[in-house]
């Protein structure tokens, strides 16, 4: 076991006071799943991590895996993508736990989606006020009454989790409307594995590289069913959008064409894309724009990136679009206020995984008793994501928050204010490869096609600077690989019996041919000869 | 041109694709074995078992066995006294190569050269201790520059032809050695579910990963990638540079070339039947997979006879002893 951190070196590692750190206990003690981790890294030493970095560095801009970010001297473009090379590992039975309280959660999402558009049978009970549902951005009159093939809206799904300081897992925001950065959970694992083989040695770890075949057969599944099998595509907004990467990748993993608004088109209410051979149905679309933008006849109507007709099409059950139009509306701060009560309604169980206390501003006693704690609250805009107009009370100056409360008053029903939840903190290492905690959150990806399937971990993203909480890539935050240990830790790195091969064919031996080897031997026996005779 | 040289060249183009076919192999193994077994059933891996079935290291009867992944990535990476390593594939194309240098473009032999002298620096066996992905990198790449050469800067004359008849001959001898064991027939046990079909589904898919033929999978057919539709891919896909019947093809049309009287030639009508008769069954096949590593032994027992005649026709009959043809 390996020696306790507080005794060995008292000043190097010390979580933030108040924060849950998942891999050192009180008095830097690595958690038993952990001490394998630690060994390995005390072994490798920060040399070779700053070394495998800096060939991280190099493989990730080769393979052009870049992003453009903010950093502290105005935007950066074609920065490699910040992944940081000591994982975060859970053992299999969180895992377990986490999985199940997001499988509840979508499920609850999707109904509350379906009731929306349908019954309002969650307005009639008076759990969801109609006005705040009405009154959401992302709330589409267009799609009223129309269900999709099996009754699935959120076909991909990812909420943003949080440890509390007592280590409990939280949710932090629902994201059903087009989730992004399972590109980077492939990506991730496929350079760990190159880049710090010996840091698997002890674990087992569940692979993710099945999400895209996950997404295929739930994309195939919701098709309309038709003879032939369905067709597939990713709908991009254009390479100029800052995840066309993303896009790219899961088109080229499933196989499928990714195409742009020009390549579209609707006939007589059925999806079409142009081909060198003429118009080719389309079945299935995994759109990656917002609603806004996907119909100029049904919604924004100066949008040069949408199909018109598209939503005519689906309204007639010719295609199959994911998320489905109107999904938003559960994707909206506001309402995530609400999804315990879903669930209990919908689904008639308890949440397992909670929200973060939050407080809706449209109630005047909630705002009245949110304004004097500005300063203690984080303050959010209900319709925005990726961390836009995000106020965090504690690090704001007091003028902004004044300024502040005043729009508080103005709009109410645009923000909602939550408690700061202090992030659990995960050893991470710096430029020079020595480690340090850092704030960290988890962005899981289901996918629901037949049934709910979440790839194992998920988008781990890190605030790469010393207390931050921030951890928007955008903002200069990183990403680690996170590894789901299957359950016990294995030192063995003999084969398990699951893999035991079946009886094996014999084969015909490998060939060597002939010729150089008979010469070889008439040259030895020349040399031998030649030598012989000197 | 002369008999020997022939030689020497379909046996430089044979080995340089099996180095790079192991490398492949042993890295598509390496990153899937150090991950668990996934929620679903896809994940499971071509193991290192099947990698010593595949080099021929499994005796006669082929019992299960479990070796360790350490000893099986030294043996066949690094180990000089073991024939089917790498660098023993690349040193055997080195000596080859410098035994026909003024045949081959000075461009290629350096590439040969190079890459074997990089390989026996002591260097390369730490960085396959730490991560073996850059030394099976450094092998692909070269491969892919040696290839290269040959097309930028040999002349297309019969030495060409021999060297890439040999490396399109071991290819489809590498990716079949591989289909048969990753896809073993069928076992029905006694509750009547067929167990190994789940366990051939997961191989597949490591096995299309091993070869680097995921993403052409993923464009060229529209099933998942199941024992099945992967097999058939390898097999029959004649779009697929790496399948077996685009190698016989690709064998039949450089020899083809080279043959002053093909059609007297047995090689090249036994590998014009072959090619003719993949096609067919790509055409009719729609068994299952256990008739599927039927078809595999049939096939390499029939390119076991090519190389028989190739030996005889062209080489004066050298090599003909090395292989003994059971299956």
């Amino acid at each position: 076991m390996p020696e306790p951190l507080i005794v060995k070196e008292p000043t190097v590692y010390r979580p933030p006071a108040g924060c849950f750190d998942e891999v050192f206990g009180p008095g830097g003690v690595p958690h038993e799943h952990a001490r394998p981790l630690v060994a390995e890294l005390a072994r490798m030493g920060p040399e070779q991590l700053a070394a495998a970095g800096r060939r991280r560095d190099a493989i990730f801009m080769q393979q052009g895996i870049t992003f453009d970010a903010t950093g502290e001297d105005g935007p950066v473009k074609d920065r490699p993508f910040p992944l940081d090379l000591v994982p975060r590992i859970m053992p299999g039975a969180e895992w377990t736990q986490i999985k199940r309280g997001l499988a509840q959660r979508i499920r609850a999402l999707n109904h509350f989606v379906d009731d929306v558009y349908h019954g309002r049978e969650i307005v009639h009970a008076g759990i969801v006020p109609w006005n705040l549902i009405v009154s959401r951005s992302h709330f589409a009159r267009a799609v009223h009454g129309i269900r999709p093939p099996g009754g699935v809206y959120t076909h991909v799904a990812g909420c943003d989790l949080v440890r509390d300081s007592d280590g409990s897992w939280k949710v932090l925001e629902d994201n059903v409307r087009t989730p992004s950065g399972i590109s980077y959970v492939l990506e991730n694992r496929v350079a760990m594995t190159r880049l710090v083989p010996s840091l698997f040695q002890s674990y087992r770890v569940r692979p993710v590289d099945h999400y895209p075949q996950l997404l295929l057969a739930a994309l195939r599944a919701v098709a309309p069913s038709t003879d032939e099998e369905a067709t597939v595509v990713v709908w991009t907004p254009g390479p100029m959008n800052s995840a066309y990467f993303e896009h790219a990748f899961l088109a080229r993993q499933m196989g499928v064409e990714l195409v742009e608004a020009s390549d579209l088109v609707v006939r007589d209410d059925v999806l079409y894309m142009r081909t060198t051979s003429g118009l080719q149905r389309v079945h299935s679309v995994y759109r990656r724009l917002d609603d806004d933008y996907v119909d100029p006849l049904e919604f924004k109507p100066e949008s040069l990136l949408g199909v018109p007709g598209l939503v005519r099409a689906y309204r007639a059950g010719t295609v199959a679009v994911a998320n489905a139009f109107g999904t938003g509306v559960a994707d909206d701060k506001a309402i995530y206020h609400y999804v315990p009560e879903m669930i209990r309604f919908y689904l008639g169980e308890e949440p397992i995984l909670d929200n973060v206390k939050t407080y809706l501003l449209s109630d005047p006693a909630q705002l009245e008793y949110v304004l004097p704690r500005l300063d203690q609250l984080v303050v959010k805009p209900t319709s925005e994501s990726g961390g836009k107009g995000v106020f965090i009370g504690p690090s704001t100056p007091a003028e902004e928050l004044a300024a502040l409360a005043e729009v508080l008053k103005a709009q109410p029903g645009k923000w909602i204010a939550q408690e700061v939840v202090k992030l659990s903190t995960v050893p991470t290492s710096g430029l020079d490869g020595t480690i340090a905690p850092r704030h960290v959150d988890l962005r899981p990806f289901a996918v629901f096609g037949e049934t709910i399937k979440i790839v194992p971990g998920g988008l781990t993203r890190v605030a790469m600077r010393e207390g931050s909480m921030i951890v928007n890539s955008s903002q200069g935050g990183g990403s680690k690989d996170t590894w789901v240990l299957e359950d016990g830790v294995d030192t063995d790195r003999a084969e398990p019996d699951h893999a035991t091969p079946q009886v094996l064919p014999s084969l015909p031996d490998l060939q060597y041919g002939g010729w150089s080897d008979q010469q070889q031997q008439q040259q030895q026996a020349y040399t031998h000869v030649v030598e012989e005779e000197a | 041109m002369l008999a020997r040289i022939a030689h020497e060249l379909f046996w430089l183009g044979r080995n340089i694709v099996r180095a790079e076919h192991t490398a492949r192999m042993l890295d598509g193994v390496f990153q899937a074995d150090l991950q668990g077994r996934p929620d679903d059933p896809n994940g499971v891996m071509l193991s290192w078992g099947s990698i010593l079935a595949i080099m021929g290291g499994v005796p006669e009867g082929g019992e299960p066995i479990r070796p360790r992944r350490d000893d099986v990535l030294a043996a066949l990476t690094l180990d000089p006294e073991n024939p089917a390593s790498v660098i023993a594939c690349t040193a055997r194309a080195r000596e080859g190569a410098r035994t026909v240098r003024d045949v081959l473009s000075a461009e290629m032999w350096e590439a040969i050269n190079t890459t074997n002298l990089t390989l026996l620096e002591g260097d390369l066996s730490a960085r396959l201790r730490t991560g073996p992905y850059s030394v099976y990198q450094y092998v692909k790449e070269r491969s892919a520059l040696f290839w290269g050469l040959t097309s930028r800067t040999m002349l297309r004359d019969d030495a060409s032809a021999f060297l890439r008849a040999g490396g399109r001959l071991e290819s489809a001898d590498m990716v079949l050695r591989m289909l048969r064991v990753a896809l073993p027939p069928g076992r029905v046990d006694g509750d009547g579910i067929d167990d190994a079909a789940a366990v051939r589904d997961g191989q597949a898919l490591a096995l299309l990963q091993a070869v680097g033929g995921f993403q052409a999978f993923r464009r060229a057919v529209q099933a998942p990638p199941d024992a099945l539709p992967v097999g058939r891919f390898l097999l029959y896909e004649q779009n697929y540079p790496d399948s077996v019947a685009a190698s016989v093809h690709y064998a039949l049309d450089v020899l083809q070339k080279a043959d002053t009287n093909p059609r007297t030639s047995e090689p090249i009508l036994r590998l014009s039947r072959l090619g003719a008769d993949l096609e067919f069954r790509a055409r009719t096949d729609d068994g299952l997979a256990g008739d599927l590593s039927n078809v595999c032994a049939s096939v390499q027992r029939e390119l076991a006879l090519v190389d028989g005649d190739i030996a005889l026709r062209y080489f004066a009959g050298a090599g003909t002893t090395a292989g003994a043809v059971h299956a």
